[in-house]
């Protein structure tokens, strides 16, 4: 295994972990913990309890990482109102003193709770899981508001006293492995398949679980509770009302690695979807957290990845990217590099649900792994150079050819067969597929060009560079890889490499390419579409027949009858006009005409000229409707901008979408398969976009939020793709342009821009323009000021079609912000362009924008937490600028104003407004930026 | 027996101008020659024979004095020498395949050399005997398919292909050589094919297999079915159709390069030379010095790979030259699974991935642009016969080009721009265009100033009306493309119409001398159909509407021009001749353009009387177009937009023809002795023996 010689150090890193047990639990006076093996105890006793422990866990035995974990200790109160617990962030509300009675009061009730799982255990299974579980449904209809509102910390604590139940219940149904159904993922886990995750485990988790205290959760037997005595918490835990969101923050904040460990399994009964968006904060807590949350998630983890190619490779590049802020000594041994290594050595190969058909596929990994670092090198490269020097390249060429197994069989000869059909010579190259691999060799292929474009001078190279190493990597396409910003399953088809656009940066090479896909069922398992060539682009058949119209070309053209063709002489040109007839770009001639029309099947009659032609008599046309028709033409797109060449990407972002992707579809040879679709991303090579990332789910969560209050603020958080700590992808913000280059293309204020693009102030266009205009102005500068937001120059405001502008570039946040020069004073950008926009100072659409202020802020207000949550967590062992300074997530929460009658907070609203209206830092800012990046 | 040899080479160095001594290898030649049976003395004749340097000269004088009665006597132990030379190619040891190789160079040649009358059919016979030909070819082209593919030495792979290229052009017109036949039936069409998609192979090779399979393809092409036309036709890997562009891509830079630089060093002496220079619109003295060899051969192969093949196409805008594709493979080194991330920030490893070359200064290009920039070098001058046929190339494939609609596709694209730095040729009226000023724009742009450019610039007594003819076809097959999808070209149409104005005033004043050799109204039919385009269709692609204002302005302005050639042309038609159908036709194509004209100029007159201005600005001459529009009523034109597409058959088939012949002749003259000899090829493989 790849850990064996790094394991001694795993173990001395562990040990010393445990010795040096997290001062939070120690701290909150030991006194108050009865028992002797909490995680404060010595670690000398942690070894003797597993081992004691052993009997309790046998039946579960595949996977002692989710062992039960039933030392419970105050769990922190959360998401409620604050104002009912004032004591602040949970962490240091558990050494308080006032809470540390309770806490040993919680403590012993605890035990009770313990002795009830001990009994129950012994007694076996007569105590099925499910009375509880109805009784506590129940419970929790009746508290939901409670819950909602306050935490009471006693009740809290309560609740924790049952999660040793609920534990110890849990442990019964796995032997039920088919009861509910997160225990699908458990038996997942239990599955022989899963031999890779243990053998791996064998190594960090046994040698952890040895020190590891937890297991004297043993149970001692007491007095089994009464249904009365059903903990809070565990009622909580169990209601409706326990989301994702809920659950990190438990993680997160609680020090019990019996919640913790609850948390981690009841990870598993939560939607993918739902946990996928609190992915950076799982992983930023399992590089940067205590090893027991970490080993709470890591099965978790380890499962997803198993089940997902996605969600490997998301998980990589995260773990990748926030491990970097460690120390490199520290880094190498960290357990988020590992887990990254583990992902990466594609290990976890997905498992499918009948076990032994992957096992064998499992041994035949484990076994070429064992072949010494040549077979890996080459594996990994693909087939030896030698075998496929016809091939462009080797290592590339691979990564379309590797399909997985499934797929192998039924997809890969053909495709061999179809490439070779016209050079012989050429031999198919298969080779062991790793799963991971296309996908990453795509990305870094796009990294690379990134990278590459950098050193170019001009706007003008860096285009055409990209457009020539993009049309390069078109030749590997179709491929077994996806865009990760994109939601439905697809494959890569085509990179229409023309449409691709270098974009507005003074040093580094940002790039929108648009990225041609075909939807398919799951891109693991589906086959690989067929490579279409370039040139086939017009003909609406299949590419099957295509290819077998080729194919019988080849065959029949030797022997075919030369016909002295009208335009061509080659035989088999003309024999298989069906095939090559496809000169009707853009679909504007039907396919039969192309074929029957006998010697030009290129030219195609205007209107006009076919009324000619049908009746002898001559036609006449009046100049003037020429002339008319040509300036109507042209008055129709009067908005799209002048090609630039300092601006190449101004006109490809102003083409309104569906006019681009019938263009391109038109374009391109697969563009008539009906699961055609088009996609753009954004790479960025050089920049860390782990603060666009906290932004990005900053603005999702408020975003659900207002939507949940049914605030109409308008947001556009755009998805953001970490790769690594100065690399990634951006979901571009569709049929948008910055206000900068809307200023310098169309020389117009910002209302005249609407005017001409909307319609007088009187159409409905206009209103609807406007009122978008307002709502999205409202959420951003709420935004802006919650976040502090800062670099607001007009490159970086975009406004779509529609009228909403979005702010993009998170680069400066919280806590930083551009050259400490001490620009932006002002809460948010509000130009006086903007309040023209919005009717001006006193025009009801800016009473409207103020008080959709007040209505966001205060819906904003009322889940704090859940916003707080995110940024909280990735402060976590992070370096990132936003966190600089030790106030970042208070200053953040007083922005939150919780102390403020909605009164106070409609003055507050006011004083913004007023103070940017005002300010004219952020028109000194707009020349400061003008002169220095000459952005207007 | 490597001493043996190169003793052997020593003493004919020497003794090859003075001394009667014979080498070994000579008097093995003679015994061949002799009636006997070489082996009969000597089991290991043949054994031995291969081991010795090949004396090319010698054999190949040898054959070609071979008296018509001698043939049938040494018929045999030729047929044996061929057999053997056949066998050799087979053996392990690479200085008996080296020399094989070169025997059967010599033999093709000296056979043929001395045959020059004779039918096909003696010199296989001679070579190979009639009954054994088949196997005795299939034999050979089996061998030479395996070391071309095989993992044999470079060197030995080129004279693999020197052989063929020699095989190839051992007659004059290529389809008289009756033992291609064989090569039809045993191609090796998948050798070259390997060559090309290799990105090492293609670079030593490369050259040669292109010229090969271009040769190959004009093989009786126009009587029977030609297997490599077929087969070239259908080939859709594109790392293999990409060599192939690089090949011919590498070959045109080359030219250019050295156009270029020979340009430069005649600037002083050009200059100088330039006001002396009274009476002549062109500068012939430099022509001279510039003229570098045109590369007809490659040309040829770019015209097949674009006409047979849809795939190609793609290449043409695809190929980068800098960067070559297949080389990045050997050098990649992407980061091993086992190296943990954390030792090196992850950005890095990923960054460790050496694609391609990277230089600031090197400009994108793509195989198009390389032949724009040729064929605008070889078409300033066309008095050169050779140069002649390069410009008429460059022009069918710029036809095939212009018909294709993917390549206007990406012509036209509006994201695929360059700069496109033609050449001009020197101009006294006219200054030497600054390249520096070149915008970037679609490549079409380029295609149309080429155009214009040739309108310009060979308005010659010697009128090389079929180069024009294309001209005019290629600019009206872009401009149907433009009217079919409506793409609003942002292109100074203006010039263009001056210079087809210029043209029609040049078919004018010079009538009597070019109709004695020209239709000239066929191509005075074409150019009034252009502007009939712009007339009834410019709604459709013309960039602004001002454009269309200008049109009429250059018209009316010009209407001199229209007015005489209709006089001309009503003239001719109604005199009985062999012209009066053409030139009715003109007549008829004038009917819109000469309505422009009486409508506007009475206009424009009164006009400026109205306002008392003897001299309009072209502003105010615009806006009495633009106001008197509507009065105006336009004939529609039938089949504005349609066009005879290209077809080689039969119209090109005897430019081909000659063609491939002069080709022939001159690859038979590359393809030297000397290159077939090389002492690299012996101090290769004397230290592997």
């Amino acid at each position: 295994m790849a850990d064996a010689e790094g394991s001694p150090a795993v173990r001395s890193l562990r040990l010393s972990h445990s010795a040096q047990p997290p001062p939070p639990a120690s701290s909150s006076s030991p006194t108050t913990f009865s028992c002797p093996s909490s995680p404060s105890s010595a670690s000398s006793s942690s070894s003797s309890c597993s081992e004691s422990s052993s009997d309790f866990l046998t039946h579960h035995h595949h996977h002692h990482h989710r062992h039960a974990r039933p030392q419970l200790q105050l769990p922190p109160p959360t998401h409620g109102d604050q104002a009912s617990s004032p004591s602040a962030s949970p962490r240091s509300s558990s050494p308080s003193g006032s809470i540390g009675s309770t806490c040993s009061l919680g403590s012993s009730s605890a035990s009770e709770g313990i002795g009830s799982g001990g009994t129950s255990s012994g007694g076996g299974d007569q105590r099925g899981p499910s009375p509880p579980l109805d009784v506590i449904s129940e419970d929790a209809m009746e508290m939901d508001l409670g819950v909602e509102q306050v935490i009471d910390p006693e009740v809290a604590l309560k609740a924790c006293q049952e999660v040793l139940l609920k534990v110890k219940l849990q442990d019964d149904q796995r032997q039920h492995p088919a009861d509910v159904a997160e225990r699908g993922a458990v038996t997942q886990l239990i599955s022989p398949d899963a031999g890779s995750i243990k053998e791996e485990d064998e190594e960090d988790t046994d040698t952890l679980s040895q020190p590891d205290p937890r297991p004297s959760a043993r149970p001692e037997p007491f007095s089994p509770p009464s249904s009365s005595k059903q903990s809070w918490l565990l009622r909580l835990f169990e209601s409706k009302l326990f989301d994702v969101s809920m659950a990190i923050s438990y993680l997160y904040k609680s020090k019990e690695p019996g919640v913790q460990a609850y948390i981690g399994n009841r990870l598993f009964s939560f939607l993918d979807s739902e946990v996928d968006f609190y992915l950076p904060q799982l992983l930023n807590m399992y590089v940067h957290m205590d090893t027991e949350v970490g080993d709470a998630i890591r099965p978790y983890l380890i499962h997803r990845c198993s089940a997902s190619i996605t969600f490997s490779l998301l998980s990589a590049w995260l773990l990748g990217a926030y491990s970097s802020d460690m120390h490199i000594s520290t880094q190498r041994h960290s357990r988020g590099t590992k887990l990254r290594k583990l992902i990466l050595s594609d290990e976890l190969n997905p498992a499918p649900s009948d076990s032994p058909a992957s096992s064998p596929s499992h041994r035949r990994h484990r076994h070429h792994r064992h072949d010494g670092s040549n077979a890996e090198a080459s594996s990994m490269f693909g087939p030896g150079q030698g075998q496929a020097e016809v091939f462009v390249s080797p290592s590339r060429r691979t990564h379309q050819r590797s399909k997985s197994d499934a797929t192998m069989a039924s997809n890969g000869p053909g495709a061999g067969l179809r490439r070779t059909g016209s050079n012989p010579k050429v031999e198919a190259v298969h080779e062991e597929p790793e799963r991971l691999r296309p996908q990453r060799e795509f990305i870094k292929s796009l990294l690379c060009i990134g990278k590459r474009l950098a050193t170019l001078p001009t706007k003008e190279q860096k285009t055409q560079r990209l457009i020539s190493e993009l049309s390069l990597l078109n030749h590997k396409l179709p491929a077994r890889v996806w865009l990760p910003t994109a939601e439905h399953q697809h494959h890569v088809c085509r990179v229409p490499h023309t449409q691709a656009v270098v974009l507005n940066s003074k040093d580094k090479a940002p790039y929108i390419i648009y990225v041609e896909v075909l939807d398919c069922d799951s891109f693991e398992t589906s086959p690989v579409p067929v490579r279409i060539p370039e040139t086939r682009i017009r003909s609406a058949r299949s590419a099957e027949n295509l290819d077998c119209s080729t194919a019988a070309n080849g065959s029949s053209g030797m022997t075919s009858e030369h016909r002295t063709g009208s335009f061509c002489t080659v035989p088999n040109y003309d024999n298989d006009d069906e095939a090559w007839a496809t000169d009707d770009i853009g679909q504007l001639q039907v396919e039969m005409e192309a074929q029957t029309s006998s010697s030009d099947n290129i030219s195609q009659f205007s209107v006009d000229s076919i009324t000619s032609l049908e009746s002898k008599e001559p036609v006449f046309i009046a100049a003037g409707d020429i002339r008319r028709r040509l300036s109507e033409n042209l008055a129709h797109t009067p908005t799209a901008f002048r090609r630039d060449p300092e601006d190449p990407s101004a006109v490809a972002l102003k083409e309104p979408w569906e006019e681009k992707v019938r263009r391109i579809r038109e374009a391109s040879p697969y563009g008539h398969l009906h699961t055609w679709r088009l996609l753009s991303v954004i790479v960025k090579c050089g920049d860390d976009l782990r603060q666009e990332l906290l932004a990005y789910q900053v603005l999702r969560q408020l975003q659900s939020i207002w939507q949940q209050e049914r605030v109409p603020l308008w947001i556009k958080p755009y998805k953001i793709l970490v790769m690594s700590s100065d690399s990634g992808m951006i979901e571009p913000v569709l049929n948008a342009v910055s206000l900068h280059q809307v200023r310098k293309q169309s020389q117009l204020s910002l209302l005249d821009y609407f005017l001409q693009e909307h319609g007088s102030f009187t159409t409905e266009a206009f209103l609807t323009a406007q009122r978008n205009f307002v709502q999205s102005c409202a959420g951003y500068s709420l935004i802006c000021y919650l976040l502090q937001v800062k670099d607001r120059h007009n490159g970086n405001i975009l406004l779509d079609s529609e009228g909403h502008i979005i702010h993009i570039d998170f680069g400066f946040i919280l806590s930083s912000s551009p050259r400490n020069l001490g620009f932006e004073t002002s809460a948010f950008k509000l130009t006086s362009e903007f309040v023209d926009v919005m009717g001006g100072l006193n025009g009801d659409m800016f009473n409207y924008y103020k008080m959709l202020m007040l209505q966001g802020l205060i819906a904003a207000r009322k889940h704090m937490e859940k916003v707080l949550q995110i940024v909280e967590i990735m402060q976590q062992g992070s370096h990132l600028p936003c966190f600089h300074g030790s106030s970042t997530i208070r200053s953040l929460k007083d922005r939150f104003h919780m102390s403020l009658t909605e009164e106070q907070l409609q003055l507050l609203v006011e004083q913004l407004v007023d103070g940017s209206v005002r300010s004219i830092t952020t028109k000194l800012y707009d020349s400061f930026q003008y002169v220095t990046n000459g952005i207007m | 027996m490597s001493q043996v040899e190169k003793k052997a080479g020593l003493l004919r160095r020497t003794s090859s101008s003075k001394k009667p001594l014979k080498e070994k290898v000579v008097l093995m030649y003679d015994e061949i020659f002799a009636k006997e049976d070489p082996a009969k003395n000597n089991p290991r004749f043949w054994d031995e024979l291969f081991l010795m340097k090949v004396n090319l000269e010698y054999l190949e004088s040898k054959l070609e004095s071979v008296d018509g009665e001698d043939v049938q006597r040494i018929q045999d132990n030729i047929n044996s020498l061929f057999h053997h030379c056949v066998q050799a190619l087979g053996e392990e040891h690479q200085i008996k395949v080296v020399n094989a190789l070169q025997t059967l160079c010599a033999l093709f040649r000296g056979v043929h050399q001395k045959n020059k009358s004779a039918s096909g059919f003696d010199i296989i016979n001679m070579l190979m005997g009639f009954d054994k030909a088949e196997q005795r070819m299939k034999d050979l082209m089996e061998r030479l398919d395996s070391l071309l593919c095989g993992d044999s030495s470079e060197s030995l792979k080129s004279l693999c292909l020197k052989l063929l290229l020699c095989l190839v052009t051992v007659t004059d017109n290529i389809s008289q050589n009756t033992i291609l036949e064989y090569v039809m039936i045993n191609s090796i069409f998948e050798a070259i094919l390997q060559i090309l998609s290799d990105a090492s192979s293609r670079g030593q090779h490369g050259y040669d297999a292109v010229v090969l399979l271009a040769l190959l393809v004009n093989y009786r092409k126009y009587e029977s079915v030609n297997p490599y036309i077929v087969k070239l036709s259908i080939v859709d890997d594109e790392p293999t159709l990409d060599g192939m562009g690089m090949v011919v891509h590498q070959a045109l830079t080359e030219y250019n390069r050295q156009y270029k630089d020979k340009e430069e060093e005649n600037q002083g002496g050009f200059f100088s030379t330039l006001t002396s220079m009274v009476g002549s619109m062109f500068i012939a003295d430099a022509d001279e010095k510039l003229s570098v060899q045109t590369n007809e051969a490659i040309l040829l192969a770019l015209y097949e790979a674009v006409h047979l093949n849809r795939n190609f196409i793609t290449v043409l805008a695809q190929s980068h030259p800098e960067i070559d594709i297949a080389a990045t493979p050997t050098t990649t080194t992407p980061t091993t699974p086992t190296t943990p991330l954390g030792t090196t920030p992850p950005s890095l490893d990923m960054m460790s991935n050496p694609e391609l070359p990277l230089d600031p200064n090197l400009q994108t290009s793509n195989l198009l642009i390389t032949f724009l920039k040729y064929a605008s070098i070889v078409m300033q001058d066309t008095k050169d016969e050779h140069r002649l046929n390069s410009a008429r190339l460059c022009l069918i494939i710029l036809t095939c080009i212009a018909e294709d609609q993917y390549a206007d596709a990406f012509l036209h694209d509006d994201n695929m721009n360059f700069r496109v730095s033609l050449h001009r040729m020197p101009m006294r009226h006219r200054k030497k265009a600054v390249d520096k000023n070149i915008p970037s724009r679609p490549l079409v742009c380029a295609v149309l100033d080429l155009m214009v450019e040739f309108i310009v610039t060979h308005m010659m007594k010697d009128f090389p009306m079929d180069l024009y003819l294309r001209c005019v076809q290629i600019i009206h097959k872009l401009l149907c493309y433009q009217k079919k999808c409506r793409i609003r070209l942002h292109y100074t149409w203006r010039e263009l119409w001056s210079a087809l104005i210029n043209l029609l005033k040049f078919l004018l004043s010079n009538e009597t001398t070019l109709l004695a050799k020209h239709n000239i109204f066929h191509l005075a039919l074409l150019v009034v159909n252009l502007f009939n385009m712009f007339i009834t269709y410019g709604d459709t692609f013309l960039p602004t509407s001002n454009s269309y204002d200008e049109l009429y302005y250059e018209i009316v302005r010009m209407h001199q021009v229209f007015d005489n050639l209709y006089c001309m042309v009503l003239r001719v038609s109604t005199n009985t001749g062999q012209w009066k159908e053409a030139a009715s036709k003109v007549t008829h194509a004038l009917v819109n353009v000469r309505a422009i004209i009486n409508h506007f100029n009475p206009k424009i007159e009164s006009y400026a009387a109205v306002n008392h201005i003897s001299q309009l600005s072209e502003d105010q001459v615009l806006e009495v177009v633009r106001s008197n529009y509507d009065t105006l009523t336009l004939k529609l034109q039938d089949g504005l937009d349609q066009f005879e597409r290209y077809s080689e058959q039969p119209k090109e088939a005897a430019f081909f023809k000659e063609l491939v012949r002069s080709i022939s002749l001159n690859v038979r003259k590359n393809v030297s002795l000397n290159t077939l000899s090389q002492d690299v090829l012996l101090k290769e493989f004397s230290t592997i023996s």
